[in-house]
Order: C-alpha cells, then structure tokens, then sequence
C-alpha cells in the first residue's frame, strides 16, 4: 500500500492506495499520529485506491478515528469502494465509518 | 476432487509478507475459473485473508521451528473452498471463540466473526501438529 497526505485548508486528506491490511495497518495508525503530531485533527482517509481492507485495517481505521477525536477532531472517510464497504456493514462499523462521495465533502458541512 | 476447475496452494513461514503472497494466489485463481461472480471473490478472498492473518498473528510454534503458514484453495462448478494451515503450530486454545462481533471501540477481535459472516461453513482440524481451518462458500450467486 501507499499512503501520503496534503494538508488543505480545513482538513488533512490522507490518500491510501492498495491493500489496507496486517502489513499496512501500522503504517496508516503511524501517518496518522504525525498529521496529528503536525497539528491537523480533521482528517479525511481518501479510499478511493483502496482495493482491500481486512478487520486489522478496519481497526487500523478506528484507532485513527479515536486519535483525531483525541485530539479534538474527527477522522472521515471517502470513495469507499465495494470491498470495503462490504467489510464495514458485516461488522456494523458503516454507522461509526460513513463514506462520503469525495474528500471536499466529508467535512463539507462543518 | 475431478470436478476441480482451479487450485492453487502455497506453504511459507508465516510471516507478514506472506498475506500479500495469499492475495496474489488468490487474485490469480480468478483467470482459471472466470465464471465466480465478483462478489464470491470478493468474500472468499476477505475470509481466507483474515484465516491467513490469524496464523500470522497468532499462531505459537510446537519447536524451535518457525510456523508455516499453508493455504490450498479449490474451485469447483459448486463451492470456493480454502483449508488455511498452520504448520507445526500448538494447538489454539479457542477454536471457536471469537465468534461475536466486538463493540465498535474495539481495534481488534472481528476476524473470526467477520470470516463466519463471510462463508457458508468454517471448520477446524489437527493433524500431525498442524491446524487447519477449512472454509467454504456454496452456492455461487449469480
């Protein structure tokens, strides 16, 4: 998997291409503490080139969504694709992790 | 089994580069038997990823020697089938725990539940110091 991130006006988007498993779980939770660490808490995971996800990267996901909201913000997703959200309604997780329809719309109305 | 109509296996310490060794047998299979519709593929690859990761991360070696992970996958007109293994693996404490899905808080825990929700049936065996997970999907939608 690759990830990297760009640091917009009112939210950091973290891009995440490939598989979001056991290998790549730690490198999101590692990203997402330093968008933190540089001072974003609003973060959106753009998963739209994410072809995989696997319930270690679902966790992945939750313990970065509890770091944003730790840090006085909140942790969306967008682009989710069929896999993934396959994968979060079989675990009721699709309630706490919505998908957006892009990136600029996740934090749209707040 | 004469009806098969593609098979792959691998055997391989059971480290983590190993599942992306299982993704790559699994996206493979697909050329040889076109006619799976995507959302069994979708659903077996999941649950055999997540039986590949429980060998990965939790299986304790019997010796010395390291575990090796196994995974031999059958498609036939009928059923996806995976037995996922754990070579010269102790026997798991909890074969069938794990069976309810965690609270939402949780970052771990799903992968047995979310495996069971996947398939038609998971079964377990031991054999000669190995572990053996075998799942199955049947019928194919489509």
């Amino acid at each position: 998997m690759d990830l990297s991130y760009d640091v917009k006006d009112h939210y950091a988007e973290i891009t995440a291409t490939g598989r979001l498993n056991m290998v790549s779980a730690p490198k999101l939770r590692e990203m997402v503490a330093e968008v933190v660490a540089g001072g974003s808490n609003r973060i959106v995971v753009n998963l739209q080139e994410t072809s995989f996800m696997d319930s270690s990267g679902l966790g992945a996901l939750i313990g970065c969504l509890k770091a944003a909201r730790q840090a006085g913000g909140d942790l969306r997703i967008a682009q989710v694709q069929p896999q993934v959200q396959m994968v979060l309604g079989l675990t009721s997780m699709d309630k706490v992790l919505t998908s957006y329809p892009s990136a600029a719309e996740a934090f749209g109305n707040d | 089994m004469t009806d098969s109509l593609a098979r792959r296996s691998l055997r391989q310490e059971a480290v983590p580069e190993a599942i992306e060794a299982v993704h790559a047998e699994l996206d493979a299979i697909w050329s040889d038997a076109p006619f799976v519709p995507e959302m069994d593929r979708m659903r077996f690859t999941t649950a055999v990823i997540e039986a590949a990761t429980n060998v990965v991360q939790h299986a304790v070696p019997e010796t010395a020697r390291p575990v090796e992970l196994g995974v031999e996958v059958t498609v036939t007109p009928a059923a996806l089938t995976a037995g996922v293994s754990a070579y010269g693996a102790v026997k798991p404490g909890d074969v069938d725990g794990g069976a309810a899905m965690p609270g939402e808080e949780a970052e771990s825990g799903r992968g047995l539940a979310l495996i069971r929700a996947l398939v038609t049936t998971v079964t377990f065996r031991r054999e000669d110091g190995t572990n053996t997970w075998v799942l199955t999907q049947t019928p194919l939608e489509g």
